[in-house]
């Protein structure tokens, strides 16, 4: 049977998840009564925030011109935090659907996306979705697509994930116009993991595609990179529901379970061989994603004695969701103010914060989360370099030759009356033009190389605002640069807390500090003493405020003897004291470690 | 805490009688009553109390029902009860002959110490010479009226309905009656209000010589229409800093008027003190009847069901749905959140007592000696209590006891 390998591709919400739907439908793969909304996103955050986070692979089939085909294909997150999991993906086909939305055109994602997709030298076929919309603009979409990726624009697919129109014309193409998987180059089996799952009864689940040879259930395999080696216990394929086989032959795409206890123990990227026959070279690989953002996770207690016990339900915790997401980094971290937690890294903001979500919903802690910060590469006066994940690292400064940052290659696409606010908000964020580009009569690409750490906050909200929703972004990493950064240390009570420390540019240091005392002195409720803020560097103060002592807070009726009804309302009060963190003798509430990342612009 | 478990029905817990807690509250030793009146005239803006405006057709089997409960009560007086409070709702709202019914009845059903200290709660616009009489003749010994401002600007920020020159009238009516003992009601910090008026709330008061003032800033309960007003913006707290300078004005002028300031929000003359609410700070025990009353006795907290129909149908014993059997650190949080609202505090015997025990005595001791430290308590007179300027922030420490 032949085989044809391929991904959908398209910036979010374009209707990737649909149209995987909908292909899955037409090849009565799915019946109408299991066709359950977006098929292919598994876990529920995944349903509420619409973004597909990890790769799934099905397998279906088609009859064009009288021959059956089997069409395995992978869903690919969308969300720029991700791209390094669309790269993956993309590793083990031979072509991509670009999918662009008719109403909106090309966006930021299309446009990174489809440079993967040229990069790993897949055919592309260029699809307008959402053309039974009444803002749709097929042709407008379809010459934009021309204009920005040389594409004819008589080549795209016009299709409505919705009504399905197109849809059998689209499947067609894809038998037609996508490679056949290249040839095996040897007899000896190799695979290629390209996404690994963790399952709480199977353990880890490794999707796998095969580009030589085959697997068999029961196959002893050996992992190139790492050299280990484990039994086949299972080998599915999914149509869309799992389905058990006795074997993956050349080219297909399924996956493994091979006894494996958690995902430590599977890279993903590396080669499956056999045991006793291995292959001589393994396929290339790809890179490990870097974990670009950092913050601490604290548990949120505030009870002196239940700090333990909270500290290890944490742990806990995070370990069991790093079975599931290997691509976030923890180690155990002490703060004098905060006690005893977690220093953890993420691929990107989204990233962040959908951990801690799991966290709390899957896990059951409460956290209290430090800002995000970004990495830094310190290079000290004594010609070795150390890289940091928290200002509070930062080595005395007499030490210290340059402090260098990530840097990122940032493109933005938006309507063309927007261009001017847009360079003034990168360049206040020390943004350096690169290009600007015209895609089409009213949208233009604009591409900055600008520092992380002036985006992973609030940038893409100032974006969308400038833009009201039309402007979209993404970005890659290209350097670590040196530029004039200092560290600003908050001191709340005379008090130095070092998860409130920032690194930030000396230029934006006074702006920056009375922005994060203005929000603390919102955030931090009156006390029963007057609290001093103050912001410094290297012990010179740059920027002070105060909070007031408080002056009432007595609840003055306790009417008719309902002294439980009294008791329970200081017990409430005392309860959503416990999200706070005690700080000498202040109490700060978790949002308040979020201040710093006020830009005071 | 240790809730007493309830069975479950739907979602709420079902309510039982308080019958069934008989084999533990035959430890009780109630030294008074709380009986609660749910009528109204007009349902207050502010308001959060079990009170609803009366129709008029359920005050007789309202006083049938409420004596049933205090005959089935008495079994728990086993000494002579010294307080009763009645509270509302309005109680001076019940006809004069169903006000007389239930008053001559609770007398009679339950067993009176001499010298018993009666209050009842009384709406100025509801005192008539015939109310006034009926009070005075069933041995009522003390009125509490709840005038809350006499700004009628202010008034109707609070939607409350009643001329502020029935107050005078009513106070005039009640000591003709014989009523020698009188407390009035006043709330500031109402939104909008100013120094000046409050100023003037409190010489009013004073023209009528109470011997008992009782001042509560405004909460802004939840669930009333006061506070959804404040959510939708529709009216603006008072500044913090005011409302302060409101209470710090109140504690000056009538330390000056010769009251005793002997709990956060009570003022009395010397003597005057209103051993009803005592026996609530003192951590002592009573009785509870009528729909929506707490009781506290042999350890136990309870609260009759809030809902008039059901409480009329199930008797004698009332239906509860929240019965609190406090563990060792309830009862230490609860005594020192009720006995630390008194001005004079807490005996240091009691005090050290209360620190010895409970799983959170350390943290107890953490805030209390937090407290000293910062002056927002001190030791007087072998008494723990708050400084004048730590009793505005008492709750911040409070909490932390419990
Ligand atoms: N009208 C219409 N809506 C569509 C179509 N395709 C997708 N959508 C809607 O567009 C939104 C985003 O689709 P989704 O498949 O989740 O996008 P993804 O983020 O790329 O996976 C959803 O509300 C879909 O129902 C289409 O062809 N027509
Ligand atoms: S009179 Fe008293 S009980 Fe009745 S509604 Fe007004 S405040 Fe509430
Ligand atoms: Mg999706």
């Amino acid at each position: 049977m032949k085989i044809r390998n391929f991904s959908i591709i398209a910036h979010i919400d374009h209707g990737k998840s649909t149209l995987a739907d909908r292909l899955l439908q037409a090849t009565k793969a799915v019946s109408q009564r299991e066709a359950r909304a977006q098929m292919l996103d598994s876990m529920d955050l995944e349903r509420e925030r619409g973004i597909t986070i990890k790769a799934s692979a099905v397998t279906v089939r088609h009859t064009w011109k009288g021959e059956e085909y089997e069409l395995n294909f992978i869903d690919t997150p969308g969300h720029v935090d991700f791209t390094y999991e669309v790269s993956r993906a993309l590793k083990a086909c031979e072509g991509a659907v670009l999918v662009v939305d008719s109403t909106q055109g090309v966006q930021a994602q299309t446009v990174a996306n489809a440079y993967l997709a040229v990069a790993g030298d897949l055919t592309i076929i260029p699809v307008v979705n959402k053309i039974d919309l009444p803002a749709a603009a097929p042709e407008r979409v379809a010459m934009e697509i021309e204009q920005v990726f040389g594409f004819a624009a008589e080549d795209c697919i016009l299709v409505s994930a919705k009504t399905g129109q197109g849809i059998n014309e689209l499947l067609d193409a894809i038998c037609e116009k996508l490679p056949e998987p290249k040839a095996p180059t040897t007899t000896k089996l190799r695979g290629l993991v390209f996404d690994a799952k963790y399952d709480e009864y199977r353990g880890v689940v490794m999707y796998v595609r095969i580009f030589d040879g085959q697997l068999r259930q029961g196959d002893k395999i050996r992992m190139m990179g790492t050299g280990r080696t484990f039994s086949v216990t299972e080998l599915l394929r999914y149509t869309p529901f799992p389905q058990k086989v006795k074997e993956l032959s050349l080219s297909q795409v399924g996956s493994v379970c091979a006894g494996m206890k958690t995902l430590g123990d599977v890279r993903v990227g590396d080669t499956i061989t056999l045991d006793i026959d291995p292959a001589e070279t393994a396929l290339e690989g790809y890179e490990e994603p870097k974990q670009m953002v950092f913050c601490d996770f604290y548990p949120s207690s505030a009870d002196e004695q239940g700090k333990k016990s909270d500290f290890e339900a944490l742990r806990e915790a995070i370990e069991k969701l790093h079975l599931n997401d290997a691509s976030f980094t923890f180690e155990t971290q002490h703060s004098e103010a905060l006690g005893f937690g977690f220093r953890c890294g993420f691929l990107g903001l989204l990233h962040m914060d959908i951990v801690q979500e799991r966290l709390e919903r899957e896990g059951g802690v409460s956290i209290v989360q430090t800002a995000p910060t970004v990495s830094y590469i310190i290079d000290l006066n004594d010609g070795t370099e150390l890289e940091i994940h928290n200002p509070a690292d930062l080595p005395d400064l007499s030490r210290v030759k340059a402090i260098r940052e990530p840097i990122v290659r940032i493109e933005i696409i938006c309507p063309n009356e927007n261009i001017g606010d847009l360079m003034k908000l990168c360049e206040a964020r020390r943004g350096i033009f690169q290009s600007q580009e015209m895609i089409s009569e009213t949208r233009q690409i604009l591409k900055y190389e600008i520092p992380l750490a002036e985006i992973i906050y609030d940038f893409y909200d100032k974006l969308k605002s400038v833009t009201r929703g039309y402007g979209t972004m993404d970005y890659q990493i290209i350097c670590y640069r040196e530029d004039r950064l200092v560290k600003v240390q908050i001191l709340v009570n005379a008090e130095p807390v070092e998860a409130l420390s920032l690194i930030c540019h000396r230029d934006n240091a006074e702006q920056r500090s009375r922005a994060i005392l203005t929000k603390l002195k919102d955030q931090i409720d009156r006390h029963q003493f007057e609290i001093p803020l103050q912001a410094a560097i290297g012990g010179k103060i740059i920027a002070r405020e105060s909070i007031k002592a408080m002056r009432k807070n007595v609840t003055a009726k306790c009417y008719g003897g309902d002294v439980s009804r009294k008791r329970k309302l200081l017990e409430k009060q005392k309860e959503g004291k416990k999200r706070m963190k005690q700080i000498g003798s202040v109490t700060i509430p978790q949002e308040a470690f979020m201040a710093i990342l006020d830009q005071g612009d | 805490m240790e809730p007493v478990p309830l069975p479950q029905a739907g979602g709420a817990p079902a309510a039982r009688p308080l019958s069934d807690w008989l084999p533990r509250l035959a430890a009780a030793r109630p030294r008074g009553a709380y009986a609660h009146v749910p009528f109204c005239f007009h349902k207050c803006h502010y308001c959060d109390f079990y009170s609803f405006v009366d129709t008029k057709d359920r005050q007789g089997a309202f006083v049938d029902r409420l004596l049933e409960e205090a005959r089935a009560a008495s079994v728990l007086a086993r000494e002579p009860l010294e307080t009763l409070f009645v509270g509302g709702g309005t109680p001076t709202l019940l006809a004069d002959h169903e006000l007389e019914r239930m008053l001559r009845g609770l007398r009679a059903m339950l067993p009176w110490a001499d010298g018993a200290e009666w209050t009842v709660e009384a709406n100025p616009e509801t005192v008539t010479e015939g109310k006034a009489a009926v009070l005075a003749s069933c041995g009522v010994t003390r009125v509490s009226m709840g005038a809350q401002s006499f700004q009628p600007a202010l008034l109707r920020q609070l939607e409350r309905h009643h001329d502020p020159a029935s107050v005078a009238r009513a106070v005039g009516l009640l000591r003709a009656a014989g009523i020698a003992r009188l407390n009035i009601d006043l709330i500031f910090a109402i939104p909008t209000s100013t120094m000046a008026e409050w100023q003037d709330d409190l010489a009013q008061a004073l023209a009528l010589a109470p011997d008992h003032l009782s001042c509560y800033g405004l909460v802004y309960e939840p669930g009333t229409p006061l506070r959804a007003r404040l959510e939708a913006g529709g009216v603006e707290r008072l500044d913090e800093e005011l409302e302060a300078g409101m209470y710090e004005h109140t504690a000056a002028t009538l330390a000056a008027a010769g009251f005793h300031h002997y709990e956060i929000s009570n003022w009395a003359k010397p003597g005057e003190e209103c051993r009803h609410n005592l026996l609530y700070w003192e951590d002592g025990e009573w009785i509870a009847l009528g729909p929506s009353a707490s009781g506290h006795a042999a350890g136990l907290r309870w609260k009759n069901v809030a809902v008039l129909q059901e409480w009329l149908e199930h008797g004698p014993w009332s239906p509860v749905r929240s019965v609190e059997a406090l563990d060792e650190d309830g009862r230490i949080g609860e005594a020192f959140l009720m006995g630390l609202r008194l001005l004079d505090g807490m005996r240091e015997e009691r005090v050290r007592a209360l620190l010895d025990h409970g799983a959170r005595a350390t943290q107890r001791r953490a805030a209390i000696d937090a407290a000293l430290a910062r002056g927002d308590m001190e030791w007087s007179s072998g008494r723990l209590r708050f400084s004048e300027r730590g009793v505005l922030t008492s709750d911040s420490v409070l909490r932390e006891l419990l």
